[in-house]
């Protein structure tokens, strides 16, 4: 059972990061983040019941993943809209003053 | 010794610039004659000391006379081997026949150039700061007995070298900044690299104590020597004795550091294709700081070169000898005929600067005493000639508003005392026998002659061409008939006269009775030279 | 007995001493130049005759002393001095002519506003030929060699506004540079084949004259050639002769004491010194006299064509000193020597009376003279004699020595002596020439307002005139007292009656010819210049050697230097751009990746870790 689920987390994963470095669009770039999170998630879930040592540990930290991927969307999305605010956009090529 | 061993009067003479610019922190910015005097007796501490000093040494005691030793970083590794291990740096200051002179000339120069920086017109509180800590710098690097004390001392000069030209020199100040910080960088990033190399391999012993062994990688430059000359030495051992040496330093790894340092102080002193930064800093520093960098700091490297390059890996150099030479005489004649050509005064001896270094690596590749003692006669003489000289084109500089050949010309009627001491300086510096510049000339000459006589009849003819472009270019300055716009300018005052005539009579002192700085060399020298021959004999 | 050669020492000191003391003086003090300049070389003067007087007794011992002036390991330089017959007599010659020269020199200079500064270097000259004479090993020759030199060019470059002499002083100094050159390689040379490191002339001489030493004949005679070279550029030998005209841009007494009568024969005092070297190398000999030869009779036609009154002069000393190198050559330094003695007297006569000339008409175009005899007849009379003593006429000092030259050069070397003879006959010819335009006929341009010289520049005059005259009876044809008393050997008499003859015809013959030319005018004003103007065009322009050295020397270093400087401005200063622009296009790259876009670094982590991953498992699965 183990290899469908790390190759599902693993198409998760790659999809989300495909999201996050080719979207122009910032809502979707922060989706695809929560994409790969959840990658991840499955990952930890997954090895949790049929790792080799299985303990809850797994699950444990998945919740805390999560927790955090929900406080991390908060933020982001406060920032994107203060960015919007701002610049009147959402598109990502607009922020690149960091080059400066 | 009289006393000396208590009185730490190496450390007093390093620091006496910190506490003149101590001092000058103190003084308000706008006073620029306090800061002026407060600047000159800092740099007569020193001058007073060395000169004292000089008188003391003691020759017969060699380079122990004089030293101290504090610990200043030492930093315990983890190893998995047993014992403690340690990096150790310490502060450690020396003196022998090689830097004596040197670091009297260092006072000699720092003083007159600091007289000569009456010239300077804008925030003199900063001038001097930087002024005093490049004379800390320089200092230091000449007594410092361990690599990494050289290094940083050797980088304060380029720090202090690099604000100095680029807030308080001619037009184009700052790329010629620029330019000399980032070649001298690259050459003291090479002398890292040659050093960490150095202290990875020979600079490791164990002192054995009664607890634990101690395992030490030490800087110190007595411990690095001794453990390289000593055949028994880790560094010497093979690297597949037995249990595997990671000490040893191969015959291919000694090759590299030798190489590395003779580019790192290539660059400084310049060798050949290496020069174009000092071109740019003499034409477009200040005097005062001109006077230092082409009497002082170009020295620097040479020493570099003598202490860490050939003291160190005497096999290398000797085996390389013909490729100095060659390369002294390419410096000799390339400078001299480029001199020839140019038509900025400050240009002339930027070539000429390189010609005259030219000098010093054919006296060290001689490789017997006689060129050793030409190269650092060379050394100290080219040292206060091109001080003298860069004095006089402050001068010339103040009055005339130009240093172009073209547009001076008959000087010598409304100058005569200043136009007198560049005539004295440019025959000092063509080698005229009486000034300074013969002697080294010639005893660089005469070494070389022993191993390589057609390189150095090739040399000889430089001498001919350094007699035509000196006299080409001081006597467009000073002959001829004077221009109307100039008629007005008045002869030297008392206070650039001075330094003038203490430099000249430095020159003629030297070139007189060359004993007074030949017999203090030749302790060291000496024993230097018993060193190499050893190797030898036991290689 | 030889108390005065200890302190022969002091002699150069009393120079140096006024030196000193005028340079520290400084402008101000005008009467006091000529006072203590001449003090200073009398007190020389009195020394040095003193010292001769000692060395006057019969077999007096060579007196030397040295001292350690850089010792370094198991090597050591010495300077030091010595007393020999030899250097006596050069001695007296120095500060004689010295001492004339300075008190000359008060009249002449006289309305010159840096007469102190003029006196000082003279001192310094006379300081450093001291030196030089009293040297007793070759590096301390060679630090009095550079001296005289660089006082020769601050005495040719004195009035240094003008252009010409600014070139001239240029000149002088690289030409003889040149020469230098060539005598420090011998040093070397000599320093490390010497036994014992020794450089000094006893040393020298016993070696080369045959007690050990191991000298090939190949460096032997490089050796030779390059102290002759250094002889060559300090004498004005052809190449190296151009310098010597120029020279006479500077002040008169200069011309006579330095480019007459001292420093251009210290070349030949050189050669003396260190003839033992050249004995042991012929094929050097043969170069030094026929190099000899070939300067006298060339100069010689030269002075034949100029019409500067102080050039013909120059050229005339280059002739003459070829004559001493012809003696040298053949062996007879004796000879040479006692030549170099005479014509120092009746050489710097014949400067210090043009001098006066000019002082007098201020102008030294013999064109423009004419007819002054009358007027200065002082100046005409010592002339006179110089001249007649140069041309070789018995019973001046000139006959005698030139004499004495042709007697070897007819034993050993029928060309050389034939070429003695022609040199001999072009001199009387070009004297005659120089004193018919100058002092003889109708009054030229510039002739009108000349005046007698005053008696301090005439007393001069009469003392060298008498000199001139007597100075050659201390060697006659059947009394060779001076080689005697130079070599301390007892000299057969060599005379020879032909060779007297044909040496007085010669003399006679140009003067009768010169006479018949220039004073009776025979064949019109131009003689020469009209029958053969090829020939006059070219010794007029001095067989265009100076051109020469300008198209081959200064233009090819020029050329030279224009080539170095291309190289250092693009190829070095080209590198440099280049490694700085590399650096900059790295930055540039650099730039181009660091855009802002956070999904840019993104994708550059993104290849890394992959890039990272490949090796990583590439590895594994290799191994």
């Amino acid at each position: 059972m183990l290899p469908s689920y790390l190759t599902m987390g693993a198409i998760l994963f790659c999809i989300g990061l495909y999201g996050a470095l080719a979207k122009r669009n910032a809502i979707i770039v922060l989706l695809s983040l929560e994409l790969m999170l959840n990658g991840v998630n499955l990952n930890l879930v997954a090895f949790s019941k049929y790792g080799v040592i299985p303990s809850l540990t797994g699950q444990l930290f998945s919740i805390f993943t999560i927790t955090v991927a929900a406080a991390e969307a908060a933020i982001a999305v406060a920032i994107l809209i203060a960015l919007f605010r701002a610049r009147g956009t959402v598109l990502i090529d607009a922020f690149n003053r960091m080059r400066r | 010794m009289s006393g000396l061993g208590q009185i730490p009067i190496l450390s007093i003479i390093l620091l006496s610039p910190l506490l003149g610019l101590a001092v000058i922190q103190l003084l308000p910015r706008q006073r620029a004659s306090w800061l002026k005097i407060a600047a000159v007796a800092a740099t007569m501490v020193p001058l007073a000391l060395t000169l004292w000093l000089y008188a003391d040494y003691d020759r017969q005691q060699g380079a122990a006379s004089y030293s101290e030793t504090y610990n200043w970083v030492q930093a315990p590794l983890k190893m998995n081997v047993g014992g403690d291990w340690f990096f150790s740096f310490q502060y450690e200051v020396g003196l022998d026949g090689l830097s004596l002179p040197l670091l009297l000339l260092t006072a000699i120069v720092t003083s007159t150039a600091a007289l000569a920086a009456v010239h300077v017109k804008k925030r003199w509180k900063s001038f001097f700061s930087w002024f005093l800590l490049l004379e800390f710098g320089m200092i230091g690097a000449f007594i410092a007995r361990d690599v990494f004390l050289f290094f940083i001392f050797f980088e304060i000069t380029l720090v202090a070298m690099y604000f100095l030209i680029g807030v308080w020199g001619y037009y184009n100040r700052e790329r010629a900044a620029d330019r000399f910080l980032i070649y001298n960088g690259i050459g003291s990033a090479i002398m890292l690299i040659a050093f960490i190399m150095l202290v990875n391999t020979a600079g490791f012993h164990i002192v054995e104590t009664a607890m634990n062994p101690q395992y030490i990688y030490s800087g110190s430059y007595a411990d690095i020597l001794r453990n390289l000359s000593d055949p028994g030495a880790y560094v010497n051992l093979p690297a597949e004795s037995a249990g595997g040496n990671p000490f040893a330093l191969g015959e291919t790894k000694q090759w590299a550091i030798f190489i590395l340092l003779l580019v790192a102080f290539g660059i400084k002193l310049p060798v050949f294709p290496f020069h174009s930064w000092m071109l740019k800093v003499h034409q477009e520093a200040p005097p005062a700081v001109v006077m230092i960098h082409s009497g002082i700091l170009l020295k620097l490297g040479a020493y570099g070169l003598m202490r860490f390059g050939l003291f160190l890996f005497p096999d290398q150099a000797r085996e390389w000898a013909s490729v100095l030479a060659i390369l002294g005489v390419i410096n000799l004649l390339y400078g001299a005929i480029l001199a020839f050509r140019q038509q900025e005064f400050k240009l002339v001896l930027a070539y000429s600067s390189i010609s005259h270094m030219g000098i010093v690596l054919i006296g060290l590749a001689a490789f017997n005493e006689i060129g050793m003692q030409g190269a650092l006669f060379q050394l100290i003489s080219h040292g206060l000639i091109s001080a003298l000289l860069f004095l006089i084109v402050g001068s010339l500089y103040e009055r005339t508003g130009t240093t172009e050949l073209p547009q001076l010309g008959g000087l010598a009627r409304s100058m005569p005392f200043i136009s007198g001491v560049l005539l004295a300086a440019g025959l000092a510096s063509l080698g005229l026998p009486g000034l300074s510049g013969f002697v080294g000339e010639f005893l660089s000459l005469l070494g070389l002659f022993e191993s390589m006589r057609w390189v150095t009849a090739i040399a000889v003819i430089g001498i001919i061409l350094t007699a035509v472009y000196v006299l080409r270019s001081v006597l467009k300055i000073t002959f001829g008939q004077q221009r109307e716009e100039l008629s007005a300018i008045r002869d030297a005052r008392f206070i650039e006269a001075l330094p003038m005539v203490v430099l000249l009579a430095c020159i003629v002192l030297l070139g007189c009775y060359p004993s007074v700085l030949t017999d203090t060399m030749q302790l060291s020298v000496g024993g230097y030279m018993d060193l190499l021959l050893a190797t030898r004999a036991g290689g | 007995m030889d108390f005065f050669a200890k302190i022969a020492w002091i002699i150069p000191l009393l120079p140096l001493a006024a030196f000193l003391v005028l340079m520290t003086l400084g402008r101000g003090f005008r009467r006091a130049g000529a006072w203590i300049g001449s003090i200073g070389a009398l007190g020389a003067f009195v020394l040095s005759l003193l010292v001769l007087s000692e060395r006057l007794k019969p077999h007096a011992i060579d007196y030397s002393y040295n001292f350690s002036w850089i010792s370094i390991g198991e090597y050591t330089l010495r300077i030091g001095f010595e007393i020999t017959n030899l250097t006596a007599l050069m001695l007296v010659v120095v500060t004689l002519v010295g001492l004339l020269v300075n008190i000359y020199s008060a009249g002449y200079m006289a309305s010159d506003e840096r007469i102190t500064v003029f006196y000082g270097y003279v001192s310094l000259f006379t300081f450093s030929m001291l030196g030089l004479v009293l040297s007793d090993n070759l590096l301390s020759f060679y630090l009095f060699w550079e001296l005289v030199g660089v006082c020769s060019f601050l005495l040719v470059g004195f009035w240094y506004a003008r252009p010409a002499a600014r070139a001239a002083a240029k000149k002088a100094f690289i030409v003889t540079r040149i020469g230098d050159a060539g005598l420090l390689i011998a040093i070397l040379l000599l320093f490390w084949n010497m036994p014992g490191h020794a450089l000094d002339f006893t040393s020298i001489q016993s070696i080369f004259g045959g007690h050990g030493g191991s000298f090939t004949d190949g460096i032997t005679t490089v050796i030779a050639l390059l102290i002759f070279l250094g002889a060559v550029g300090k004498s004005g030998q052809f190449p190296l002769h151009v310098w010597l005209p120029d020279a006479m841009e500077g002040p008169t007494p200069i011309s006579a004491l330095i480019h007459a009568a001292t420093m251009v024969a210290a070349g030949v005092f050189l050669v003396a010194r260190t003839f033992s070297i050249f004995e042991a190398a012929p094929a050097a000999m043969e170069t030094v006299a026929y190099v000899g030869a070939f300067t006298a009779i060339f100069a010689a036609v030269i002075a034949l064509a100029q019409n500067d009154l102080k050039r013909i002069l120059a050229y005339s000393t280059i002739s003459q000193l070829g004559y001493m190198m012809v003696a040298l050559g053949l062996g007879t330094m004796t000879g040479a020597i006692f030549h170099l003695f005479t014509h120092a007297f009746f050489k710097a006569l014949l400067f210090l009376a043009a001098g006066s000339v000019i002082h007098a008409v201020h102008t030294q175009d013999i064109r423009e003279m004419g007819g002054i005899g009358s007027r200065m007849r002082v100046t005409a009379w010592t002339f006179a004699i110089g001249g007649l003593a140069l041309a070789g006429i018995p019973p001046l000092s000139g006959f005698w020595s030139k004499d004495a030259i042709l007697t070897a050069a007819l034993e050993h070397n029928p060309l050389l002596f034939g070429v003695g003879l022609a040199t001999a006959f072009l001199t009387a010819l070009y004297m005659t020439r120089l004193f018919v335009l100058v002092f003889l006929g109708k009054s030229g341009s510039k002739a009108g307002e000349a005046k007698e010289s005053p008696l301090v520049m005439t007393i001069p005059l009469i003392a060298l005139a008498v000199l001139a005259a007597i100075a050659g009876f201390v060697e006659l044809p059947w009394n060779g007292w001076l080689s005697g008393w130079l070599t301390d050997e007892v000299i057969e008499p060599h005379g020879s009656v032909a060779v007297i003859g044909l040496s007085i015809a010669a003399g006679l013959l140009g003067m009768l010819a010169g006479w018949l030319l220039y004073g009776k005018g025979i064949a019109g004003s131009q003689p020469l210049a009209s029958r053969l103007p090829r020939m006059v065009k070219l010794a007029e322009r001095k067989f265009y050697i100076d051109e020469l050295y300008e198209m081959v020397f200064v233009k090819s270093l020029r050329g030279l230097g224009a080539c170095l400087a291309a190289f250092d401005t693009y190829v070095i200063g080209g590198a440099v751009k280049l490694a700085g622009s590399a650096a900059g296009a790295a930055g540039k790259l650099g730039l181009r990746l660091q855009n802002g876009q956070v999904q840019t670094y993104g994708v550059a982590a993104v290849l890394g870790v992959v890039a990272i991953a490949v090796v990583v498992i590439g590895r594994r699965m290799l191994s």
